[in-house]
């Protein structure tokens, strides 16, 4: 069995339900080694490396996209609670048809002409961090009868050290498909909430966009080399 | 103690969105001996995994920290995603050795972290660059004692092309790759 903490909020590699995990889970323990220099430290991302337009996914295309706008915003902490300032931040999704820019997704939904679902920011010194978007759409996959994935947002960190490295998924309050979804129900029942993001109207767009709150928080530095 | 947010998996679906132009051809600021460092991906079953995000982060030449970037990417960073066998290729600089804070030596290596569809964690890893000898005392080889696990870490020059080397990652079942939590 591959080891876990006790306040590890992770899901473990192996969750039969989600049938993917079956072939591809690995089975040995993992071996705990001090994080090398290397992997202590993180690429360097600078500033200009991000343009601006990158935090706003509805101005993509020619026109606006379809469906609801909503504006994403959140702070990134390590466990100590303290900013992750200045990191990448990479968000995905599928379109408001719940259609992913894929050749192997097969949905039968329509893609739309102006919307990538593809965006990026840095972190400023708070650890703060904002898109905006459109809400994506839930999309049927193959994982069991009448499976319907519930809608989410990918997200992508790189945090300020290799190690912290993180890709998650950011679900919406009160979705009855998470109840049913093996990805989002691997996680242990006392972390799933970590994984949905609040309304929060304050900082949507007055008559424009609904406003989402998602904090996310990494793992911090291992500070005592465990050895095996 | 904040709680830290799970991991999820990548899905099947990041490549148009995740991707970097040139992902696979990693930049520095120096110069260094070129390389290449290809194989596949397997699952338990032996089959490929078409759809992994495969990304490495390494030291320069001479065994510094890469500082900085050019165009949208930082330097020393790679990232792809597997094809239809499973094959990965990145484009490279023979890394070189470098020290940690206690004055041990880690062996050129490059460290590896693979995100895939059923990965509901990314795994993590180190391949090593050079012969199992030469590796003997590097923190991670150490850590693994006499495991003939070790193996599965260390990448094969080929015979017939000096500046190919090829790594396979085995997800899980005999001769899984070792990951590491670090």
């Amino acid at each position: 069995m591959v080891e876990t903490r006790a306040a590890d909020t992770h899901p473990p590699y192996l969750y039969p339900d989600y049938k993917s995990t079956r072939l591809r889970a690995p089975a040995q323990p993992l071996v705990r080694v001090p994080p090398s220099p290397l992997e202590a430290a993180s690429p360097s991302f600078p500033r200009q490396f991000v343009k601006d337009s990158e935090a706003d996914l509805t101005t993509w295309g020619k026109s606006a996209p379809l469906g609801e706008k909503m504006v994403l915003v959140g702070r990134v902490l390590d466990d100590g609670g303290r900013p992750v300032r200045r990191s990448l931040v990479e968000l995905w999704q599928a379109n408001a048809s719940g259609k992913y820019p894929h050749p192997v997704d097969d949905h039968d939904a329509p893609h739309d002409p102006n919307f990538l679902g593809k965006g990026q920011v840095l972190t400023d010194d708070e650890g703060r961090y904002r898109f905006v978007t459109v809400k994506p759409g839930a999309y049927p996959w193959q994982n069991h009868a009448f499976a319907w994935r519930p809608a989410h947002i990918h997200l992508s960190l790189f945090g300020n050290a290799y190690a912290q490295r993180l890709i998650t998924q950011m679900f919406f309050p009160g979705d009855p498909l998470c109840a049913i979804d093996p990805i989002f129900n691997s996680v242990p029942e006392a972390g799933r909430t970590l994984l949905v993001a609040e309304l929060d109207l304050q900082h949507g767009i007055e008559g424009v966009a609904l406003g989402y709150r998602f904090d996310i928080v990494l793992r911090g530095a291992r500070a005592t080399p465990m050895g095996v | 103690m904040a709680q830290p947010t799970p991991s999820q998996t990548v899905g099947p679906f990041f490549d148009r969105q995740l991707l970097w132009s040139d992902g696979g051809k990693i930049l520095f600021a120096d110069q260094g001996e070129r390389i290449t460092l290809t194989g596949r991906v397997v699952d338990g079953n032996g089959g490929p995994v078409i759809d992994a995000l495969f990304e490495t982060w390494q030291v320069n030449a001479a065994g510094k920290l890469p500082i900085g970037g050019e165009g949208a990417r930082p330097y020393g960073y790679g990232r792809v995603s597997t094809g239809a066998d499973g094959s990965y290729t990145i484009e490279t600089v023979m890394p070189g050795s470098f020290k940690g804070p206690g004055g041990e030596t880690y062996a050129p290596q490059i460290s590896v972290t693979i995100f895939a569809r059923g990965l509901l964690k990314g795994v993590q890893t180190r391949v090593f660059l050079a012969s199992l000898d030469a590796i003997k005392d590097d923190p991670l080889a150490r850590a693994l004692g006499n495991s003939d696990r070790l193996s599965t870490l260390v990448a094969t020059r080929d015979p017939n092309n000096p500046k190919i080397y090829r790594w396979n990652v085995q997800l899980q079942g005999g001769g899984e790759t070792v990951f590491i939590d670090a």
